[in-house]
């Protein structure tokens, strides 16, 4: 039995006159990583706000199908058990701090306070999470004064801390330099590595090919693709569908044309590059 | 219509030097590209450009206005700056009266209005959502819909900041070809991005700013090939670049067609 | 850039090592005492007695005499000639400025008003420099006021200078497309819309990110809360809460059995 189960989903919000997310099945192990691709309005975000239980218990809107995460299903639990296992960062860091809080040290402790983890074991759980993401220095600052990339990775820590079994992250990265971009695909891989189940929507398609298991691409609010990263990430199909590729694989396919390319599959990440133009 | 900047030194309330010694000259025509971390000072720069902000020390001339001696709204005559969140602009209910309150506010007559208004619209593929109330759009459009209310103020010269950050392949797209239409024109085009690989293939310039300084600065093949230089501000040169690289290329590649013949004659 | 709207000043004095409840008990009894002793002088002791010596015990003396001489000075004296002129009390005229007198019994009676009034918001100054929002939040919740509320209070403080930030980009983004903020009232007004539009929707937006952000973080679990910072109450508090409390008892009988 998958961890994430998803079968027949369809959703519209009240406000929209279609549905944006159309008979969707999706099944995800336990400890997998698995990343979400899609141009805008594919319904990337939605995905993510029902995986997270938003849609429907917070957006209503008309839903059908199921959602399943670690054996209970959305339709039959409450928003506030449902963000207990399965935790959410979104793109805009700003608007997840929660403004309850004057330093990140304690920005970070407000969900578990809010589920009541006992004093110590929440300084404890805090100073982890924070040194995991690499922002312990930032402890005592107040989390409106960070840049956009720094507040992104508080976002994430601040979830990351409640230990949920699913991790859903929407474009975590988008305000991040390369060196911030890396160091978070580095930890999302790890919890991975340790059971954590993480579904992360991105752009940053180098990225994925070296760090998740599978690639979903959605379009128009259904899955086109489904599989390996490279199998997915150089499929000519995406390219019809208007899909962000690395310059590596669109650069590779014209090569190939001209004869400049031998191998088969094309190129996602600078090392698969360089081995097949190396000469 | 040149920038002329000399000495640019600039001070935040805060006691943040965020500018230390600024010299350049951008000439009409010119499409730059300004790169360097988060900090470094591109924004502040940029901001200089349309007198939203006044050196500290030193000064910055659009043709032979100084900016000191203009408002913001006067400059705007000469320099449009097309902010990063559109949401942070965006008021009117249909799209075509957001783009014409730029060129009403410089004073322009109906006919003239209409005419700037027609061709932005076009020139960003709005044609068939001109009625349309802004908020209906997706942020995509939104975007579009910001960059054509700057366009349609026809200034010679344009300041887009971040222009892709948050869009995909499709609006990249768009955008690239706007610009372009633009660098058609004959209009100055100066881009604060991050994104290295769009920066690579649509500016014939590149500053690279760190810590409030010039960097590097000069055509984009020859500073987006520093790669050492570029790691002081946490730039990473653009895939195409790195690949050639790693192949061991003679010559600094920044687009696929340079890459594709560096390549073919070994 | 504002960080935060917050008056609080980190030290470690006596002050503000005081439980919150005790220090918001001290305020009250200070303005209590000022307002309802039935002695004339007793605004103007607790001024220099209590007042002066507290901001030395707390350690801000420097930051709260700022307070009081920017705000609380001028804003009393103030008070002080608007009843001085118009409080149509007294016969003994001592200063005439027009047609409005300035008589002993008004002059009496408007330094005591300004003395009150100096008592209180300095009371409050002293409070609000040595007493940080979070902390007075987290103990009052801990004694049962809902956690909704004290959420509302402590995010409105901190989102106001945010709101303010935004709103300058807002005005910088008009202004680069040529709106004239800078010239006539009426061309002001005019300019509001493209303002006020983008500030409205930013937050409607903003406001349903933040509740979807908060709840992913179990805001409204039902688990019982816990707090991060331990917020100490020692018997000497809860002793000296007592001591306030029957001091403003006293007051307050005082003065309706004498009058």
């Amino acid at each position: 039995m998958a961890f994430v189960n998803i079968q027949n989903l369809t959703y519209k919000y009240p406000l929209t006159k279609e549905p944006v997310l159309k008979n969707i099945n999706l099944q995800v192990q336990e400890g997998e990583f698995v990343s979400v691709i899609g141009p805008n309005g594919a319904g990337k975000s939605t995905l993510c706000y029902a995986l997270a239980g938003f849609v429907p218990h917070f957006f209503k809107g008309e839903i059908s199908g199921e959602i399943e995460v670690d054996g209970k299903l959305s339709s039959k639990s409450t928003l506030d058990e449902w963000v207990l296992n399965v935790g959410l960062a979104f793109q805009n860091p700003f608007n997840q701090i929660s403004g309850a809080k004057y330093t990140v040290f304690e920005e970070i402790a407000f969900g578990l306070e809010n589920i009541g983890v006992p004093r110590d074991e929440m300084k404890k759980r805090v100073e982890d999470a924070m040194s995991l993401t690499g922002i312990s220095e930032l402890a005592d600052r107040s989390p409106y004064s960070l840049s956009g990339g720094q507040q992104q990775r508080v976002a994430l820590t601040s979830i990351l801390v409640m230990r949920p079994s699913l991790l859903v992250l929407d474009e975590p990265t988008s305000q991040m330099d390369p060196i911030g971009t890396r160091e978070v695909f580095g930890v999302v891989r790890k919890m991975a590595e340790e059971g954590m189940t993480v579904m992360m929507v991105e752009h940053k398609v180098e990225w994925i090919a070296n760090f998740a298991d599978r690639v979903i691409a959605l379009k128009d609010g259904q899955i086109l693709l489904e599989g390996k990263p490279n199998e997915v990430l150089t499929s000519d199909v995406l390219v019809e569908h208007g899909f962000g590729v690395s310059r590596y694989t669109s650069t590779a396919r014209e090569a190939k044309q001209r004869g400049l390319w031998k191998k088969n599959n094309l190129p996602v990440t600078l090392d698969e590059a360089v081995q097949g133009f190396k000469p | 219509m040149n920038i002329n900047i000399k000495d640019l030194y600039f001070t935040y309330p805060t006691g943040l030097e965020a500018l230390k010694g600024i010299n350049l000259t951008i000439e009409s025509g010119e499409q730059v590209a300004i790169v360097g971390q988060n900090g470094a000072g591109k924004t502040t720069l940029a901001r200089h450009f349309n007198g939203l902000l006044k050196p500290t020390s030193g000064s910055v001339s659009i043709g032979d206005w100084e900016t000191t001696k203009y408002s913001t709204a006067k400059l705007a005559s000469r320099v449009g700056y097309v902010f990063q969140n559109p949401d942070e602009q965006l008021f009117s209910r249909d799209v075509r009266t957001e783009v014409s309150f730029g060129p009403k506010n410089l004073g322009y007559s109906k006919e003239k209005i209409d005419e700037l208004v027609k061709r932005a619209l076009s020139l960003t593929e709005l044609n068939g959502k001109t009625e349309t109330n802004p908020y209906d759009l997706s942020p995509a459009w939104r975007k579009m819909v910001a960059l054509a209310s700057i366009i349609a103020m026809d200034t010679p010269i344009i300041i887009f900041d971040e222009p892709t950050t948050g869009q995909d392949a499709l609006n990249v797209g768009r955008i690239a070809r706007v610009i372009a239409e633009l660098r058609h024109e004959g209009k100055t085009v100066i881009t604060i991005t991050h994104d290295i690989d769009f920066c690579a293939e649509n500016f014939d310039r590149v500053i690279a700013l760190a810590k409030g300084q010039v960097l590097l600065d000069g055509m984009t093949k020859d500073v987006l090939g520093e790669e050492e230089t570029l790691a002081q501000t946490y730039v990473d040169p653009p895939q195409l670049t790195r690949l050639g690289k790693a192949l061991g290329l003679k010559d600094t590649v920044t687009t696929q067609e340079e890459f594709l013949k560096a390549i073919m004659w070994g | 850039m504002h960080e935060r709207l917050s008056f609080h000043i980190k030290r470690d004095s006596f002050l503000h090592r005081l439980n919150p409840l005790t220090k918001l008990a001290l305020t009250l009894a200070l303005i209590l005492l000022a307002f309802t002793f039935p002695w004339y002088w007793m605004p103007h002791l607790l001024a220099l007695a209590a007042i002066i010596p507290l901001s030395l015990l707390g350690k801000v003396f420097r930051e709260f005499m700022l307070t009081a001489l920017r705000l609380i000075i001028p804003a009393a004296g103030f008070l002080f000639l608007m009843q001085a002129f118009f409080q149509p009390v007294g016969a003994d005229v001592i200063f005439q400025f027009y047609f409005l007198d300035m008589t002993s019994e008004s002059v009496l009676f408007a330094f005591r008003n300004a003395m009150r009034i100096v008592v209180m918001v300095s009371a409050f100054t002293l409070f609000l420099l040595t007493t940080h929002p979070s902390e007075l939040m987290s103990d009052l919740t801990r004694r049962g006021l809902p956690g909704q509320f004290s959420y509302v209070i402590i995010s409105t403080l901190q989102i106001l200078p945010q709101m303010q930030t935004k709103a300058q980009t807002i005005i910088s983004a008009q202004r680069s497309r040529g709106l004239d903020t800078e010239s006539s009232f009426l061309k002001r007004a005019g300019s509001l819309i493209p303002l006020i539009g983008p500030l409205v929707f930013g937050s409607l937006v903003e406001v349903e990110e933040r509740a979807i952000a908060i709840e992913a973080r179990g805001f409204t679990s039902k688990h019982a809360k816990t707090s991060l910072h331990e917020i100490p109450d020692p018997a000497f508090d809860k002793s000296l809460r007592w001591v306030l409390f029957a001091l403003i008892i006293a007051s307050i009988g005082l003065n309706i059995w004498l009058s």
